[in-house]
């Protein structure tokens, strides 16, 4: 199973990436790559990007709670990868682009999962760090 | 002996039904029928999107004609007019054809309904001979019109806004591509095989080029994907960062 998730998973990745509404240029900076660790408090499957939130504890402990953009619904939905991968509580990874405005959102490029496993999340002309796409 | 000769008439009559039964899907009028789900139109040549939406191939293009030079506008930095779709904008035609997302058609004697899942597009093309409507103000989809030459649904469709031309930008954050106001398009639909349609879309804008020119594409049909059917797309549902400025949470 876990090794059906992984090929799944490297063959997610390496789909091209699909549009989505915006350009990823207009919302988010690439200068300002995030990574957090945290738990999943609400997941809107919704359009025009799916939204989840996750609470991220801080070095001093204080908890923040953070938003992330994937891709729209129908095309994740059509790519294999339904609500029921992201669901409240779970503790996750995720990496991606801070919102230009400062605030705490970001793209949701790639979400990994504490056994490891991961799914590429975002939409269209998306990008995640590292990819090569970042410039 | 007779049992031979049986066995050949039915061969014969089966290979004569499978030669047709290639041929197009036909609706009762005799007409190609292209009722079904589909991929979005797929360029057979030039440029890729970093989006992955299909954009035009320039080296299909005809010469900029002089005074057209506005189809390559500047961004200025304003959201609202650099990613008018980040504020839920339609995206138009053909742009909005060409968007990496399933599109279903429905076909009847007198209509082609094209209903694409990005932005729920819905184009509703008459067939019925009638002419393009006068005096309506122009529009981010045209006013489309269909005729049958032979097996091929040809539609053109005028009217419209100035308005993208396709998302090229996403590749060169620097490059809009406008159509004018005076674009004239031209689908021209037939059956490639059972599973793929040849679209060709020729682009006619006199204010900015100086001839019209044509790109081949073409559609893969995907009946797999009429179990789950096309899925709502409403925008502003939760369009939370327009213009890079988050709201709520």
């Amino acid at each position: 199973m876990r090794t059906s998730f992984a090929l799944l998973a490297a063959a997610l990745w390496t789909l091209p990436a699909l549009q989505a509404h915006h350009s990823f240029a207009a919302e988010f900076d690439t200068a300002k790559p995030v990574k957090m660790t945290g738990v999943v408090t609400k997941v809107e499957w919704q359009n025009p990007h799916i939204w989840f939130y996750v609470d991220v504890k801080g070095s001093d402990g204080a908890v923040t709670n953070w938003g992330f953009s994937g891709g729209a619904p129908g095309q994740l939905m059509r790519r294999g990868i339904t609500k029921k991968v992201i669901q409240e509580g779970m503790t996750i990874t995720v990496e991606g682009f801070r919102s230009k405005d400062g605030s705490n959102n970001a793209n949701g490029a790639r979400v990994t999962f504490p056994d490891g496993r991961s799914v590429f999340t975002a939409g269209a002309e998306d990008r995640a760090p590292g990819d090569g796409k970042d410039k | 002996m007779k049992t031979v000769s049986v066995l050949f008439a039915i061969l014969a009559c089966t290979s004569l039904a499978q030669t047709k039964g290639t041929a197009v899907p036909r609706t009762a009028e005799g007409k190609p029928n292209f009722s079904g789900t589909y991929e979005w139109p797929k360029a057979l040549s030039g440029e890729q999107c970093r989006c992955s939406a299909t954009i035009f191939d320039r080296k299909l293009f005809a010469p900029l004609k002089p005074g057209g030079e506005p189809f390559y506008e500047p961004r200025n930095g304003d959201p609202r007019h650099d990613e008018p779709r980040d504020f839920c904008m339609p995206a138009g035609f053909p742009s909005g054809m060409l968007s990496a997302n399933a599109m279903q058609f429905f076909q009847t004697k007198d209509y082609l309904i094209i209903v694409h899942e990005f932005q729920r597009m819905t184009r509703i093309i008459p067939l019925d001979g009638r002419k393009h409507r006068e005096d309506i103000e122009p529009s981010f989809y045209g006013d489309p019109v269909g005729h049958w030459e032979g097996d091929t649904l040809v539609i053109e469709t005028t009217n419209f806004k100035r308005w993208g031309l396709d998302d090229y930008f996403y590749t060169n954050p620097n490059e809009y591509r406008m159509h004018s106001d005076a674009l004239k398009t031209i689908e021209r639909i037939s059956w490639k095989d059972r599973k793929t349609l040849s679209y060709n879309l020729t682009i006619d804008d006199p204010k900015t080029f100086t001839a019209a020119w044509s790109q081949p594409f073409e559609i893969a049909a995907k009946p797999e994907w009429e179990g789950a059917g096309l899925y709502e797309y409403v925008c502003e549902e939760n369009n939370r960062c327009p213009g890079g400025k988050c709201q709520g949470k």
